[in-house]
């Protein structure tokens, strides 16, 4: 019933889209305004049928509709409930849906509200962005319907790909997805303008919405990278894999059109930039969704070859060669005659940034297609790994950052080279110092310290455009204190403020990724339950391992106690779930993070008896710089793309109304944003770290001191037994292990009482009459104590009885046993402690 | 040199930049990508070189040394052609008849690391590394895709098995 109902919807939809889009052309040619309302009652219409069919298939995975054969291979049964609602975007079907939806629901937004400087491109508009989504609606429709029926109903269905059940795919996909389909917006408008030779004003008409796809694009990269870090467990959150190539590329290109949108609104210049930046970013996400399904590409994560591909190239060739068409047909109107600054000014800066976007743009490119391309030219097919990729485009983003440092020091003008003498020097101190200390922080290849002065710089002269317009502000007649003056800044003037946010974080995700790429470890270790090893700064204690069956799988963790530089740290616990259904394991990393550097802990297998587990161990500096670039960056962005009054020239009555549309929608994004943040941030964070006060203190650190009252009514102090050796034996009548071990304690106490060692056995929150019936039935002669308060099982850290505690004649702690210890364990410790 | 031949010099010397990046990092660091039939019949030339190299996974030869941590696994040939595969029928059609295919060449790899979690029977492996003198691959990255999981449309493949 649903899949009838949702296949029916989807074809109405498809038929609404066309109609709306030939009905803006009439309105066009006819001159009628009745068509023009016509074709926006379409686009209304399209967005609320296809907004119905998302309903009917989200209704189909909460409600098991396992006969759909989509939600069979996506669902199951135990699902969790926000994992249904992520499922609907999980495959190739139902993403294709969705984005048919917020291509539609954009188109919808455009036409509904018009501000003056867009009103006479909208008509033009409306029929491009109706055939942008006629296109992904036939697609979805014909090709790759997710209300395709089994026939029969299976009593479960296959379930999510676990490598999907996470937080932050209920973000990612929707996020790229509103950026690629918010680029369809100034692609629609760039024909526009063509068509109607109205090229001067668009890029700036258009600027929110190329913004905001910009935004939501850098959202969906900076999520999906953090999700690569937090759950494929491979230490790393960019592999220049093919589908991340493929939603970068248009953000390269987005990027570049902002900047040279400004240049155009500012100067009249770029006009052929703008127009083929927005073209390229169009036909970039075509070219991304086609190479990640049409088999082009080798890639691990893309989707399977499907019969897309010649659907997608057809589309990419038609919007290519038409638009460049148009371009060339109005080439006349497009010629600036202007004269262009110097290459040394603000103007030159921005020029070189759009050629090394257009730079990496190629380069992503080619790397991406580089088995085709050395195939075609040579015959042979090499394939870019991540080496090439760093090489390559590592320069390119280094220039980058160097043009963000340098262009505050330049001047609109050529008189730049006065200015640069002034404003110069926070800027080199600023490289000066960073260096300095990226070197004595250790950091001391040359390569990453060229990167760290660029870095520097970048930061200084950010820095100081923010320090000297706030200074201006409250020196000024206002006499504003300098928060104020801050807040005013960003109020007056969003625009300027928010690019040099997002530049900031951008210069903070820089020094991420000298410190991630450059200084990385990686690492195996097999470690042993108990005994500690060392790696860079750190000592890891592997502990336990614990499991807990779940629903439809089997989690198994470790926990290791991390000390930095001897100091107790914190408890990882990375873990393994183990999927039955689909016969694959998924590795769970657990981190800690630290402003210098993240520690990232692999479980990647372990012994029969859980003895001995070996990890994968990496150590990430500067890795924390990245992430909060990237929130500082999405705050810059949002700051960019929020209005301010000023820019809404609109009778009162009317912008207030406008002004609530705009900021209620705007509100609703933010959430988004920041529910986003929090559920990748929030959650990373949370992987497997539980704080405690303290840890075991390591061998050879001293043995954390005590006095005891024994049950036998004397007293015990461990500073009294220098010179001695010391077993100290946590446990607890209600611990069946301890009770195992118990006769073993015993036999090795009568074989070393009389060679002076000693024994203690401390009960763990426990009570007098249950610990004196066990010392009745293991017939125990060693001293006994219970630890009241339980601050010596605190001071040795404990996590669990039964542990046990060798301490040398030194007071040092020798050995330690986290779970039951044999006779022969203690015996082989104690002859070697013995002998010394 | 007025304002905008200084323009399109810089341009040009940035973009010539680049070029020489692009070409000189596929000279050091970009891999031969090969079938196992095309590797074979490199002979020595083969030897030390980067090689990446995609087959298709048998279940029984995955062996795991968790404590080393070292997996070895044999790789069978698969065509590289995309043609090719989508005239075999499709990916997990062309690796479910490589895996089934006796005559077909193999390759013993080894990977000093832990296992990857999709290793399994009739994977796509694409794996990164050296051949050894001892006719093994040395594998420095191990990739894998499994179409059952991701390919949305294999009717019959759960019926089938």
């Amino acid at each position: 019933m649903l899949a009838e109902v949702g296949t029916i919807v989807v074809g109405l939809a498809l038929a609404v889209a066309l109609y709306a889009a030939c009905a803006a052309f009439w309105g066009i040619r006819r001159a009628d305004s009745c068509w023009a309302l016509s074709a926006r009652n379409g686009v209304h219409t399209t967005t609320g049928l296809l907004g119905l069919a998302l309903l009917a298939l989200l209704v189909a995975f909460l409600g098991d509709q396992f006969q759909i054969q989509y939600v069979a291979q996506h669902s199951s049964i135990a699902l969790p409930l926000y994992l249904k609602v992520s499922s609907v975007w999980a495959g190739q079907e139902g993403s294709l849906l969705l984005w048919s939806f917020l291509q539609a629901l954009f188109t919808s937004l455009v036409v509904a509200r018009p501000s003056d400087r867009t009103r006479s491109l909208v008509p033009w508009a409306t029929v491009f962005l109706c055939l942008v989504t006629a296109f992904f609606t036939a697609v979805t429709l014909f090709l790759s319907s997710p209300f395709f029926q089994l026939g029969m109903m299976p009593p479960d269905g296959q379930g999510l790909n676990p490598l999907l059940r996470h937080p932050g795919m209920i973000f990612h996909p929707p996020a790229l997805y509103l950026g690629y389909v918010g680029l369809s917006v100034p692609f629609a408008f760039a024909l526009a303008a063509l068509v109607t030779r109205q090229v001067r004003g668009w890029p700036g008409a258009v600027r929110r919405w190329t913004l905001a796809a910009w935004l939501f694009l850098g959202l969906g990269l900076l999520l999906g990278a953090r999700w690569a870090y937090d759950v494929l467990g491979w230490g790393g959150y960019w592999g220049w894999d093919p589908v991340e190539n493929a939603g970068l590329l248009p953000w390269f290109t987005v990027t570049a059109l902002l900047h040279s949108a400004v240049m155009q609104e500012r100067r009249g210049g770029f006009r052929v930039w703008n127009l083929l930046l927005a073209v390229f970013s169009f036909t970039l996400v075509l070219f991304g969704t086609f190479t990640t399904r049409s088999g082009l590409i080798q890639s691990v994560h893309a989707f399977a070859r499907s019969n897309l591909g010649p659907y997608f190239l057809t589309a990419i060739v038609l919007t290519l060669a038409g638009s460049l068409a148009l371009v060339y047909s109005r080439r006349s109107i497009l010629v600036n005659s202007r004269p262009v600054e110097g290459l040394f000014s603000r103007d030159g800066m921005f020029f070189l940034a759009l050629i090394l976007f257009l730079t990496l743009t190629v380069s992503v490119l080619i790397g991406s297609v580089l088995p085709t391309i050395t195939e075609a030219l040579t015959g042979q097919r090499y394939e870019a790994g991540p080496d090439w990729f760093d090489r390559v485009t590592g320069p390119q983003f280094a220039a980058l950052v160097l043009v963000i440092g340098v262009c505050p020091l330049l001047g609109s003008t050529a008189s730049a080279m006065r200015r640069l003498r002034s404003r110069g020097l926070p800027g080199l101190l600023g490289a000066a110092l960073l260096t300095a200390g990226a070197a004595l922080a250790g950091f001391t290849q040359w390569v990453s310290l060229v990167g760290f002065a660029i870095i520097g710089l970048a930061g200084a002269t950010t820095l100081a455009e923010y320090v000297r317009d706030v200074a201006a502000r409250s020196r000024g007649p206002a006499g504003e204190n300098p928060l104020r003056a801050l807040w005013s800044l960003f109020g007056r003037n969003r625009r300027k403020y928010g690019g040099y946010l997002v530049h900031t974080g951008v210069i903070l995700m820089a020094l991420g990724i000298v410190g991630t790429r450059m200084y990385a470890l990686e690492t195996e270790l097999v470690l042993s339950s108990g005994k500690p090893v060392p790696v860079a700064d750190y000592t890891l204690v592997f502990e336990e391992l614990g499991g807990e069956p779940a629903d439809d799988h089997l989690s198994t963790w470790a926990s290791l106690a991390v000390y930095r530089n001897g100091d107790y740290l914190t408890r990882l616990e990375p873990r393994m779930d183990q999927y039955v259904g689909f016969d694959q394991t998924v590795a769970l990393p657990a981190l800690h993070s630290s402003l210098r550097e993240d520690l990232y802990l692999v479980l990647a297998g372990w012994s029969e008896n859980g003895a001995i587990a070996t990890f994968k161990v990496f150590v990430n500096p500067l890795a924390s710089f990245l992430w909060f670039g990237g929130l500082v960056f999405l705050v810059g962005g949002a700051v960019a793309v929020w209005p301010s009054a000023r820019e809404e020239r609109v009778p009162a009555p009317q912008a207030r109304r406008r002004m609530l549309g705009t900021n209620v929608g705007l509100v609703v994004g933010l959430l988004v944003v920041v529910a986003a943040g929090v559920a990748m941030w929030g959650w990373g964070a949370g992987f497997g770290i539980e704080a405690r006060s303290a840890g075991r203190p390591l061998t050879g650190q001293p043995a954390p001191d005590f006095t005891l009252d024994l049950l036998d009514g004397s007293t015990l102090a461990l500073a009294d037994l220098r010179g001695q050796v010391v077993v100290i034996n946590f446990w607890a009548t209600w611990c069946p292990p301890c009770e195992d071990e118990m006769p073993d304690l015993q036999v090795s106490w009568s074989e070393y009482q009389a060679e002076g060692v000693v024994f203690v056995g401390i009960a763990f929150d426990d009570e007098e009459a249950a610990v004196q019936k066990m010392i009745s039935r293991f017939g125990l002669t060693y001293p006994m104590a219970l630890d009241v308060g339980g601050n010596i099982s605190a001071a040795y850290g404990i996590t669990g009885v039964p542990e046990t505690f060798v301490v040398d004649a030194q007071g040092n702690v020798a050995h330690v046993h986290i779970g039951p210890v044999s006779v022969q364990e203690l015996r082989d410790e104690l002859e070697s402690l013995l002998e010394e | 040199m007025t304002g905008r031949t200084k323009f399109v010099f810089a341009g040009l010397l940035i973009a010539a930049a680049v070029t020489y990046l692009i070409v000189s990092s596929t000279g050091s660091t970009a891999h031969y990508f090969l079938t196992i039939e095309e590797l074979r019949a490199m002979g020595d030339d083969a030897y030390g070189r980067n090689i990446t190299v995609s087959g298709a996974v048998l279940g029984d030869t995955i062996a795991y040394d968790s404590s080393s941590p070292r997996v070895t696994f044999t790789v069978v040939q698969v065509p590289g052609d995309p043609e090719e595969v989508e005239r075999g029928g499709g990916l997990a059609a062309v690796l479910h008849a490589a895996v089934n295919d006796l005559g077909a060449p193999r390759l013993e790899v080894v990977y000093n690391d832990v296992k990857p979690d999709l290793l399994q029977h009739e994977a796509q492996a694409i794996i990164r590394g050296q051949l050894g003198e001892d006719g093994r691959f040395y594998a420095d990255e191990v990739l894998l895709k499994c179409p059952t999981r991701y390919e949305e449309d294999v009717p019959g493949q759960s019926g089938g098995a």
